[in-house]
C-alpha cells in the first residue's frame, strides 16, 4: 500500500512482519521537530519501538548560497559564507579565504594567522557549547542549556568587540582579517582563558558521571572506526570512533603546526565517546587560545595589496591613488586568476572545505562548500539501526549536524 | 505592587474594567511562542530564553513545539521554497487568536539571499504582526518585538483579528 | 595503480594536483585510485563552463572528484568533461559511499545523470521543481531590487549579460 505523505514523498507499506509479531510502522519525524536540530526530516520504519529503516530527507533549509555566490563579487561572497554553517562562521570564512588566497598566490602576515586561529578556536568552543546545551536538554539535563549559553554569551560579546557583530562576524576575509584586535578584546580573551577550564569542569560535573546521561549515551549509536572511514565521516564523528584525524594536525593551515595541542579521540565509538571528544576539544581549544594570545605577533593584519584589500581609512584623506583603489575595489571588485583551488579547515563538526573556480573575472564561476554535516548525516541509518526511537534523538544530537550546513 | 499589597489597598472596593481589556491583559502577558527554529536566528532565539536575557520576565518562556499549544509563531530564519508549505500548515494548525513575529532579515525580506531557493519574506504566506530587523537580531531585539506585540494584543480586546 | 593510459591530462592548479580522465573511464580510474590509497572522497561536484571565454574546456560540464589519501595526506582532483542532454556519467557510489548524496545533489543542481545510482532523485529542491538551479543558464531568481543598477545582470543568464 502506497501512501502519499506530502512533499511528493510516498511511503510504501510492505506489510512486512517485525520481530515482535507486529507490522512495520512508518512514521514521519520532522521537519518541524524540537529535537532534530533544525529542519531535518526522517522517515523511520519502526518495529515496535526499534528503528528498522531510516531515510533522512533534507533540503528544507536550502538557501542557494552557492548560486548566490556566483552573482556576488569575490569580496562579497565572504558575507554569504558566514551563513551556511551558522554555528561556525569563521571556519566558513577561513576555508573560503584560504581557497581564494591559494588562487591569488598570497600569504597573510603572522598576526592575521594568529587572529584567525583565535577566532576559529573561540568559535569551536561556542559551537560545541550549543551542541552540549541542546543535547543536554534532549537527554534530560535541562540545566546544561543555561550553563552553556552563559559562556556562549561571553564569546559572542567578544565577537562583537572584535568585529562589531555577535554571530556572523565576516571577520576573516581573503587577504587577512577585517580589523585588528582591540585591547579590550585581548583583555576579555585573557579572562575567558582563565575562566573556561573551570566552566568545563562544571559541565563535566553535571554530565560525565550522570547516570541518566550515561545510560542514554553509552553503547548508543555505535560507529566502528572502519565504518566511519568508509562512510566519509570527519570531525568528532571520526575521532569519537578512535581515528586521530584532525586537519589541524594532519594537514596544518594558518600556522596550526606551531601550537601545542592534542587531538582528542575516544575508542568508545558511541554517543558517549563523541561527547568526551567534544569536551576534550574544548579544553584543547582553550590551550590553543592561551598560546595564541601569549605569542600574538606584532605587525600588520592584512596583506599589503591595494588591488585586493581597501586602503586604510586615514590614507583616503591624503592620497589620490588610495581613493582610486578604494573606488575600484567597491565598484568592480578584484579579479582572481583563472583556475580552481580547494582549501579545507577543521571546523567544530569536521572538514569544512571550499572549492572555488575562477574564470578570471571579478565574480567566482563556482563556489562549492564541502560541508561536514552533509557527509556526517549519511551514517545516521547505520548508527540508529536497531535502536529505540528515543535513542535516535541522542544519535542525531551527537552527529551534530547543522541543517544550514547540510542544505546550504 | 505585590498581590497581597494590591488586595489590601483595594479593601472592600471593586475594580471596574471592560471585558476586552481584561482579556487583552491576560492574553498579552501569557503569549506562548511556537519555536519555529529554522536557521541562524533560532540560536539567538534560544539565547532569548536563557538566563542573561530571560524572556520569562514577559510571560513567554513556554516555548512550545506543538502548534496546538502556541499563540505566537516566531519565524526565526530563512524560509525555503520547500519549507514554505510546511510553515503554512503549522500556522493553520495554531488555534485563534494567533500572532506571527518574523525574526531576522531573511524571514522578513529574504535578507542577503535574493535567489530562487528562498521565499522573499514570510509575509507572502502568513500575516506578520511584527518584523524584527537584523541578521540575526540581538536577543534584546526579539524581546522588544515581543513587547510591541504585547502592547498590540492588549489593545486588541476580545476579537483580535477581523 | 592508475595506469597512464587512463589519464588524458595532468597538471597542477594553484598547488592542487589534478588529472583529467575520459568520462567513460571514471569508475575505473577512481577504483584504481582507491586501490592506490585514496580512500576518502572529499567531495564530488560539477562546474558549468557555459559561455566560458577562455575556450580551454572540451565540454560544458566538468565533474570534479576530490580524493584524499589519509596515510600520505595527499589530495588529488579528478576531472571528467561531459556534454549531452542530459549529461551522463557513471556513478561511483559503490566505491565511495558518501558519493551517494553528493551525486544526488549534483543531479539536483546540474541535471547530471549518474548511471547506476540506486536512488537518483532530487535531494535539496522540492520534488516538483523544474530546472537545475546551479546551471549557468538558470537565473539567480529572487525579486527585483528597485533602483539597482545590478538589476539587468542579476536577472539575466550569463550568456546574455
Amino acid at each position: 500500500m502506497t501512501t502519499e505523505i506530502g512533499q511528493g514523498i510516498t511511503v510504501t507499506k510492505t506489510g512486512e512482519q517485525g520481530a515482535f509479531g507486529g507490522e512495520l510502522l512508518t512514521i514521519n519525524f520532522g521537519p518541524h521537530h524540537p529535537s532534530t536540530h533544525g529542519v531535518l526530516r526522517l522517515i523511520v520504519d519502526l518495529d515496535g519501538e526499534q528503528v528498522r529503516r531510516l531515510k533522512p530527507v533534507i533540503g528544507y533549509l536550502h538557501t542557494g548560497i552557492e548560486k548566490q555566490a556566483e552573482a556576488l563579487r569575490w569580496q562579497q561572497v565572504v558575507v554569504v559564507t558566514d551563513r551556511h554553517d551558522y554555528l561556525s562562521p569563521p571556519f566558513n570564512n577561513l576555508s573560503y579565504a584560504l581557497a581564494v588566497e591559494k588562487l591569488l598566490g598570497v600569504e597573510v602576515p603572522p598576526r592575521a594567522n594568529a587572529l584567525r586561529v583565535i577566532m576559529c578556536e573561540l568559535t569551536r568552543i561556542s559551537s560545541h557549547l550549543v551542541w552540549l546545551g541542546t543535547s543536554g536538554i534532549e537527554l534530560g539535563a535541562s540545566t546544561m542549556l543555561m550553563y552553556c549559553f552563559r559562556e556562549r554569551d561571553t564569546i559572542l560579546d567578544m565577537n562583537e568587540e572584535i568585529s562589531g557583530f555577535r554571530m556572523h562576524t565576516s571577520y576573516i576575509r581573503p587577504g587577512g582579517v577585517m580589523a585588528d584586535a582591540t585591547p579590550r578584546f585581548l583583555e576579555l580573551l585573557d579572562r575567558f582563558c582563565n575562566q573556561m577550564p573551570g566552566n568545563i569542569d562544571e559541565y563535566e560535573a553535571l554530565l560525565t558521571m550522570n547516570p541518566i546521561f550515561r545510560s542514554r549515551t553509552i553503547g548508543i549509536g555505535r560507529l566502528p572506526a572502519e565504518d566511519a572511514k568508509v562512510l566519509g565521516a570527519t570531525g568528532p564523528m571520526l575521532r569519537g570512533s578512535g581515528v586521530p584525524w584532525d586537519l589541524r594536525k594532519s594537514m596544518p593551515y594558518s600556522g596550526y603546526e606551531s601550537y601545542d595541542f592534542e587531538v582528542a579521540t575516544s575508542d568508545l565509538c558511541d554517543c558517549y565517546g563523541r561527547y568526551l571528544v567534544r569536551i576534550k576539544e574544548m579544553r584543547e581549544s582553550v590551550k590553543i587560545l592561551r598560546q595564541a594570545l601569549d605569542g600574538l605577533p606584532d605587525g600588520p593584519v592584512n596583506i599589503d595589496d591595494r588591488k585586493v584589500l581597501p586602503p586604510p581609512r586615514e590614507e583616503l584623506e591624503t592620497s589620490m591613488e588610495a581613493v582610486i583603489h578604494h573606488f575600484k575595489l567597491f565598484t568592480e571588485g578584484y579579479t582572481v586568476p583563472a583556475g580552481d583551488a580547494y582549501a579545507a579547515v577543521e571546523s567544530g563538526r569536521g572538514e569544512n572545505g571550499c572549492y572555488v573556480v575562477s574564470d578570471g573575472t571579478h565574480k567566482p564561476r563556482r563556489v562549492k562548500f564541502r560541508s561536514a554535516s552533509f557527509v556526517n548525516l549519511q551514517p545516521l541509518e547505520r548508527m540508529a539501526m536497531n535502536h529505540m526511537v528515543a535513542d535516535m534523538v541522542a544519535i542525531i544530537g551527537t552527529a551534530d549536524a547543522v541543517l544550514g550546513d547540510v542544505d546550504r | 505592587m505585590g498581590v497581597e499589597a494590591l488586595a489590601e489597598s483595594l479593601g472592600q472596593n471593586i475594580l471596574t474594567t471592560t471585558l476586552g481589556k481584561l482579556i487583552g491583559w491576560g492574553r498579552g502577558n501569557s503569549v506562548w511562542p511556537l519555536q519555529f527554529g529554522l536557521a541562524c536566528c533560532a540560536i539567538e532565539m534560544i539565547h532569548t530564553a536563557t538566563a542573561s536575557v530571560d524572556i520569562a520576565r514577559f510571560g513567554s518562556e513556554a516555548m512550545r513545539a506543538s502548534p496546538r499549544q502556541a499563540d505566537m509563531m516566531i519565524v526565526s530564519g530563512r524560509v525555503s521554497q520547500k519549507m514554505a508549505p510546511i510553515l503554512r500548515t503549522i500556522y493553520d494548525q495554531m488555534p485563534e487568536p494567533k500572532w506571527v513575529i518574523s525574526m531576522g532579515a531573511c524571514a522578513s525580506t529574504g535578507g542577503v539571499f535574493n535567489n530562487y531557493a528562498l521565499l522573499q519574506g514570510v509575509d507572502k504566506i502568513v500575516p506578520v504582526d511584527v518584523y524584527v530587523p537584523g541578521c540575526p537580531p540581538r536577543p534584546e531585539d526579539l524581546l522588544n518585538a515581543l513587547m510591541i506585540l504585547q502592547e498590540r494584543i492588549k489593545a486588541q480586546g476580545i476579537t483580535p483579528r477581523q | 595503480m592508475i595506469s597512464d593510459n587512463l589519464i588524458l591530462e595532468r597538471g597542477v592548479s594553484a598547488g592542487d594536483a589534478w588529472i583529467a580522465v575520459a568520462p567513460e573511464n571514471v569508475h575505473m580510474a577512481l577504483g584504481a585510485l582507491k586501490e592506490e590509497g585514496y580512500r576518502l572522497l572529499v567531495f564530488l561536484t560539477c562546474v558549468d563552463h557555459l559561455a566560458d571565454s577562455s575556450g580551454q574546456f572540451p565540454a560544458r560540464f566538468e565533474v570534479v572528484y576530490e580524493l584524499r589519501n589519509m596515510e600520505t595526506r595527499e589530495l588529488i582532483r579528478v576531472r571528467a568533461f561531459i556534454d549531452g542532454d542530459p549529461p551522463r556519467i557513471d556513478s561511483v557510489h559503490d566505491l565511495f559511499p558518501p558519493a551517494n548524496w553528493d551525486e544526488r545533489e549534483t543531479f539536483d543542481m546540474f541535471g547530471v545523470v549518474f548511471a547506476g545510482h540506486p536512488d537518483l532523485t532530487r535531494i535539496l529542491m522540492p520534488d516538483d521543481w523544474v530546472g537545475h538551479p546551479l546551471r549557468r543558464d538558470f537565473p539567480v531568481g529572487g525579486e527585483v531590487v528597485e533602483f539597482s543598477e545590478e538589476h539587468e545582470t542579476w536577472q539575466t543568464a550569463p550568456e546574455k549579460a
